[in-house]
């Protein structure tokens, strides 16, 4: 299954990139086919818990990826609860190949815990693939909801599910009332971590989970902080003379890489996570902006306008060779690597456009995922197979969506009717 | 874009007009007037060596914004009277401190345009530099397109790409 799954995966991305960009093609190339059809059928008893229900996030959270097709089951009588007394020719004939079953359960009546317990079945197979329990309090529904969804995908996929994990975005309220926020990847449980009058931008979440860096404006230019998301307790990492901007962590969260400008162009240096060992990288008369930490350690990828209009390149941290990635289109910029190397994350300029491109860096392909005008500020999940984007709603207010590395899912965030902007997204953590 | 910077200059020279009046009612170098805190809050001496009442009675030297085209920061021949009046007021009066403020528009990303706004900042700097003035009178930053119009259309978008000359005393 999972040698399957990454064939149809890598097939259609090697299909895609042949092809000419447009969406509309891709879906006719049977993108759509190869979603893996799967019915969660309505958990029983989850009448006990308020609000959305375990069916509905996990078929949610799967219809995310563009990798499965979850099926309508709101109006199947009687669903199965257990992986006992499947009607198999019943969903085979829904077109399912996986269903999903489970129950909700109160499983101590003194503190209100619950318990859910689910399977994956194998439709075709007529096999149980995997059964397992959760227990908690009623508040962590979701978080079990989407701990379901983890282990499903796991299973069908053979990669981490990121369906438990956090992001991070600014919300612009007005010109004097920001806020940088914390919430379920889905945009759900969101709280405020700081507020504050003046622009907050670049976010970036350290691999370890516990810090999130940004640059804000409140000393009446750009600086950058490091806020500590335990304690809440923030520290000012760069304060230099000119900008200081673009924090990016390196692969063990030791160090960042940060721009400054004293009084020239932005050049990049590399410095401790606790301010202290400033090295400038490289030196030109161009701008150097942008930097984002391969997972090797070794190399940084940035922007750059060295060949006139801004591309990505890469430098080497130890010896500064500089070589370039981005050949494709006249404006390439916010460059970003998927956790195992092997894709680039970046933003075109197609014809005035602003879109989200994914480049193989094996093969060099490139891949529009999405349509613009105004798409930014790209950043990947932490399995690398699901995009945080920012678009205009109705070509005005900036939103926070995702967007498969196949392109075929756009979907938004749904947290509020204000500004939505510079998305970052945590690790995944245990 | 070139009706709203006319009306922007208008809107500047009418400005002017308004301080030039305030000024020749209330002369400034009396001892102990308390008008003399118009000065920015200076005393009269500061404000002599910095040359304020040039610095805000001079035409050219009200005028503040340096445009520039789409991802461009080189700067067009229009702008070249008012550096050269700023580079001179900056040579006459060593202690002056100069602060210029890179913006850009809201196209592309917000680190990427932080940059863009650097360059048309250090672009002003190192037209300045060319006249004589040092490295130590001035600073340069960059807003990006933090305080951008988010909505603007096409040439409107045009007010957005400049370089603004602010000054410490200010």
């Amino acid at each position: 299954m999972i040698s399957r799954m990454c064939s149809i995966f890598f097939g259609l991305l090697l299909l895609i990139s042949t092809s000419t960009y447009s969406l509309e093609v891709i879906e006719i190339l049977g993108g759509k086919a190869s979603e893996i059809p799967i019915a969660i059928a309505p958990f029983e008893g989850s009448e006990i818990i308020s609000g959305q229900k375990a069916h509905q996030i996990i078929s949610s959270d799967l219809n995310r990826t563009g990798l499965f097709r979850p099926l309508n089951t709101s109006g199947i009588s009687n669903p199965p609860s257990s992986d006992i007394n499947i009607n198999y020719t019943k969903w085979s004939a829904m077109d399912a190949q996986f269903i999903v079953v489970g129950k909700v359960e109160i499983e101590n009546p003194v503190s209100g815990n619950i318990k859910v317990t689910w399977s994956l079945i194998d439709i075709f197979k007529e096999k149980t693939v995997v059964s397992m329990r959760y227990t908690g309090k009623k508040s962590q529904y979701r978080a079990i909801a989407h701990k379901v969804s983890d282990n499903v995908y796991e299973h069908l996929t053979g990669s981490k599910g990121i369906f438990h994990t956090k992001i991070a975005y600014v919300k612009k309220v007005n010109d004097k009332k920001y806020s940088l926020n914390v919430a379920d990847f889905d945009g759900f449980n969101s709280r405020s971590i700081l507020n504050t009058t003046q622009p907050i931008i670049s976010l970036r979440w350290s691999p370890d989970g516990e810090k999130i860096a940004y640059v804000s404006f409140e000393k009446k230019k750009p600086v950058i902080y490091i806020q500590n998301l335990r304690t809440g307790k923030r520290t000012l990492l760069a304060n230099f003379k000119g900008n200081n901007s673009a924090p990016a962590w390196s692969p063990d969260s030791r160090k960042l890489a940060i721009v400054l400008t004293y009084n020239q162009n932005s050049q990049i240096y590399t410095i401790n996570a606790d301010g202290s060992g400033i090295k400038q990288l490289m030196r030109s008369h161009a701008i150097n902006t942008e930097p984002s930490w391969a997972p090797n350690g070794e190399d940084i990828y940035f922007s750059s306008n060295r060949g006139g209009s801004p591309q990505i390149y890469k430098v080497n941290i130890n010896d500064d060779e500089i070589s370039r990635v981005t050949y494709e289109g006249k404006y390439n910029l916010s460059p970003s690597i998927s956790y195992d190397g092997k894709l680039l994350l970046f933003l075109t300029n197609d014809q005035g456009k602003f879109k989200v491109a994914i480049q193989n860096l094996i093969s060099n392909q490139v891949l529009k995922i999405s349509e613009g005008p105004a798409d930014e500020s790209p950043i990947f999940a932490p399995n690398g197979h699901l995009v945080l984007f920012t678009y205009k709603d109705y070509g005005k207010t900036t939103k926070i969506g995702t967007v498969s590395i196949n392109g075929l899912k756009r979907l938004p965030i749904n947290v509020g009717t204000s500004i939505i902007q510079e998305p970052t997204w945590g690790p995944i953590t245990n | 874009m070139e009706e709203l910077q006319l009306k922007k200059s208008l809107l500047l020279l009418s400005l002017v007009a308004l301080l030039g009046a305030g000024c020749s009612s209330t002369p400034l170098d009396a001892p102990g007037d308390p008008a003399a805190s118009n000065y920015y809050g200076t005393d009269a001496a500061t404000a002599e060596a910095l040359g304020l009442e040039e610095l805000r009675g001079n035409t050219l030297l009200t005028q503040r914004s340096v445009f520039f085209d789409f991802n461009k920061y080189d700067i067009k021949d229009e702008y070249l009277d008012l550096i050269g009046a700023h580079a001179q007021y900056l040579n006459n009066h060593a202690p002056a401190r100069m602060i210029i403020k890179g913006n850009a528009d809201f196209r592309g990303s917000h680190e990427y345009n932080l940059s863009l706004g650097q360059k048309r900042s250090v672009a002003v700097k190192e037209a300045l530099n060319a006249l004589g003035v040092d490295d130590s009178q001035i600073e340069t930053i960059s807003y990006g397109e933090e305080y951008a119009n988010q909505e603007c259309q096409a040439d409107a978008c045009g007010q957005d790409r400049r370089a603004d000359i602010t000054y410490e005393v200010e």
